[in-house]
């Protein structure tokens, strides 16, 4: 066993303590903001908490009350909906994207990468204002192909449809979630040890097999990441809903985040707003969980 | 890794606690604070003020107060609030008024954050339906009686009074300026459809069997979409709402404002009538403001969400090429009852009694002040709440609007459980505009609203 050397105790010591000193502003940062609001929303959820009175508590009055809300039950089935339907879709579709562009040359695989990235850096409001308008029941440039070619017979009012509405929003919402994943996903897929590549290739591996059983493997992180980022994106669906549907037609898009919305800061329920908001934390951390458990088992 | 797994979870955990949490409310029993002084938008007392001598100092009055207004015409732009307030500082150096603009996006959550911080400003400008059925009713607001004296009651025209009080009779608001909300045609689409003929021009009314003539007409002339019942959010729905308790005499609240009545045989043979009728679509793809840009890029020939600020706005814009013709809502006898708008000020009890007396001196100036009160109220672009002659003389359009203002109905939007019965109001437009049956629809909604209005 060898002596260690006070001089380098002392400067461990020191780099620990300018390391936590770094640390510190973004600490109380992420305490003052995020943990304690994150306790807080849980206290208060067991509280009829309104605006300007004494809050009441009543258990797990809110809970219950939860889960025999029609609207509230509507608005998980839409989330879950929107879940699992753009989740594999944004997945899959970034990863062919990135597939197809990480090939090109440097110019090409820039400017693909730039186009599927302005939705994301794109205010939502102006990708929701030019959406809406494309969507326009009477002078939409959706209907206006439509009708022009025959696909359609008379306008679709996309939006003020049920049968529609929701699969608008999830359209929209593909375009604005993929360019991350395309990002994350050309830069995964560049880091791959290209000499396990080129041996495989040597001994006969066609592109398929090179993908399936050496970049996959070795992308699999960046692929967990995407998965959880993207199911908490989807789960946190909001912004798109308040400014396009206000969660209609007839409920039809309400989602979770909507409806949290709407009952702590329209109806000031926001006793009930935060027991939502710990019903879809756990839903968010349990299926993180499972995603990572499943990413392990491979 | 176990760590790191743990660390993920908690921030997935926390990113969706963080924002409902934003919502929690203290629940010590603190004192209430004094408002504190936004740095923004202080006026300086400005003695060049077009006001007769300055008065003297009275260090009894002095006082920092805080106004905060909502976007009431110019009294969202500083430019012209300064320069009211110069008027109010000629003639009271020692107050100093701080101004913040709060917009109707984000000005509740503005002000309700500011209630929960105990920050709340001194004056709010806004309506009855925050003023009295909001703030008023939670017990934020100052008891404005000694401004309502018998001759304020006597000049104030009655529906504006009854709409700033509570039910049990504490006035909470002490009102500006009023407007009555209207519809209005496209002239010449009408014009050309030959349904002028249904119309009384002069007098801005129709009756409901010549409004269904009329916008057959149009219909029968090519314009598919003669409007729309627009019903995607709440924007502009109190145009959905007069059109509908117009049509046949109903009613939106009893007269007492304690219930919801829109489940009257009127009401629900006006919306049978509207969902039947050619050209009338009932549209959950669109709100208030939407169903405006439509009418002005002319896909609409009549709009339901409309008053004089709408047309000054978009002609102004330039995004109106055709005669905007605007009516009352149609009615079967002939007497409309508009829905408007009471534009006034509020006091919040902030525990300060020189600051709530200074609040009130500078109220009683912006809205009594014979010379002021012209200048407070065509700073609205509204009309005054009280006879004070024609203060738009010369001002074609405003002068055509102030037509509507006798017509102003019943204030009903104090009603407890509004927030709640506003959005099922769309739902409920909703859910007609997909089949659902009128009578089950409204019935729904009633049900709702007044389970609201009870809690």
């Amino acid at each position: 066993m060898t002596k260690q050397n006070p001089m380098s105790k002392a400067l461990v010591r020191r780099e620990t303590i300018a390391g936590y000193a770094f640390m510190l502003p973004s600490l109380i940062f992420f305490l003052g903001f995020v943990v304690y609001p994150m306790i807080q929303c849980v206290y208060t959820s067991f509280f009829d908490a309104t605006m300007n009175r004494e809050d009441i508590f009543i258990g797990l009055a809110n809970y219950k009350e939860l889960f025999q809300d029609k609207t509230f039950l509507g608005a998980l089935k839409n989330t879950v909906v929107i879940v699992i339907v753009s989740v594999p879709i944004t997945c899959i579709f970034s990863l062919w994207v990135s597939s197809v562009i990480y090939d090109l040359k440097g110019f090409a695989c820039s400017a693909f990468r730039c186009i599927f990235y302005l939705p994301v850096v794109t205010g939502s409001v102006a990708v929701a204002v030019v959406w809406k308008w494309m969507f326009n029941n009477y002078y939409g440039i959706f209907n206006y192909i439509g009708t022009s070619t025959g696909l359609i017979e008379q306008n679709i009012n996309w939006l003020g449809d049920e049968r529609f509405a929701l699969g608008c929003i999830i359209l929209i919402l593909l375009t604005t979630s993929v360019g991350q994943p395309i990002v994350l996903y050309v830069s995964a897929l560049n880091n791959v040890d290209q000499s396990l590549v080129e041996a495989a290739e040597v001994d006969g591996a066609t592109k398929f097999q090179c993908f399936w059983k050496i970049k996959w493997p070795q992308i699999m992180p960046t692929t967990l990441y995407i998965l959880v980022i993207t199911t908490i994106n989807s789960f946190q669906c909001f912004a798109l809903i308040q400014l396009l549907t206000s969660g209609g037609p007839n409920h039809s898009t309400d989602t979770i985040m909507y409806y949290i919305y709407y009952n702590a800061f329209k109806l000031y329920r926001y006793g009930y707003g935060n027991a939502m908001g710990v019903v879809l934390a756990i839903m968010i951390a349990l299926l993180s969980a499972l995603q990572f458990k499943m990413a392990e088992s491979k | 890794m176990k760590k790191r797994k743990i660390m993920a979870l908690l921030m997935s955990f926390a990113m969706v606690c963080s924002l409902t949490a934003c919502g929690g409310k203290d629940t010590g029993a603190s004192q209430p604070e004094p408002a504190p002084a936004p740095a923004d938008n202080t006026a300086a007392p400005d003695t060049s003020a077009n006001q007769a001598e300055p008065a003297p100092a009275d260090p009894a009055q002095a006082a920092d107060i805080t106004l905060w207004t909502y976007p009431v015409g110019n009294w969202g732009d500083s430019a012209t609030v300064d320069a009211l307030i110069a008027n109010f500082n000629a003639a009271y150096p020692d107050i100093h008024v701080t101004v913040e603009y709060l917009d109707y996006t984000n000005g509740d959550d503005q002000i309700n954050t500011a209630i929960e911080g105990n920050q709340a400003p001194d004056i709010v400008l806004e309506g009855p339906e925050r003023l009295v059925a909001n703030w008023g009713a939670r017990g934020l607001m100052v008891d404005l009686a000694d401004l309502w004296t018998d001759d304020a009651k006597a000049a104030i025209y009655d529906s504006v009074e009854n709409a700033c009080k509570s039910n049990d009779g504490i006035f909470y608001e002490y009102p500006l300026c009023m407007t009555a909300h209207t519809m209005a045609v496209n002239r010449d689409i009408f014009e050309a459809a030959g349904a002028l003929q249904y119309l009384d021009e002069e007098k801005g009314t129709w009756t409901t069997e010549n409004f269904q003539k009329a916008i057959q007409a149009v219909y029968d002339n090519g314009q598919q979409n003669v409007g729309a019942v627009y019903c995607s959010g709440q924007g502009g729905d109190q145009g959905t709402r007069a059109l509908i308790n117009n049509l046949y005499g109903g009613t939106f609240t009893n007269p007492e404002h304690t219930e919801y009545t829109a489940n009257s045989p009127e009401n629900i043979k006006a919306l049978e009538l509207l969902k039947g009728m050619d050209g009338i679509n009932f549209d959950a793809s669109i709100a208030g403001g939407d169903e405006v840009n439509m009418f002005c890029n002319g896909t609409f020939a009549v709009a339901f969400c409309w008053n004089a600020t709408q047309e000054k706005n978009n002609a102004e814009q330039g995004n109106i090429n055709f005669d905007v013709l605007p009516m009352a809502f149609p009615t079967e006898s002939g007497d409309p009852q508009l829905c408007g708008g009471i534009w006034g000020f509020g006091i919040f009890d902030n525990g300060d009694q020189a600051k709530i007396d200074a609040a009130k001196t500078f109220i009683d100036f912006m809205a009594n002040d014979e010379k002021q009160a012209v200048e407070s109220v065509k700073a609205s672009n509204f009309w005054p709440v009280k006879d004070l002659g024609n203060i738009y003389e010369g001002d074609e359009l405003m002068s055509e609007y102030a037509k509507f203002i006798p017509y102003m109905g019943d204030y009903y939007q104090v009603v407890p459980g509004w927030a709640e019965a506003r959005t099922a109001w769309w739902n409920m437009l909703q859910q007609i505009g997909s089949g659902t049956d009128v009578s089950a629809a409204v019935e729904e909604f009633v049900t709702t609203a007044n389970t609201a209005a009870a809690k």
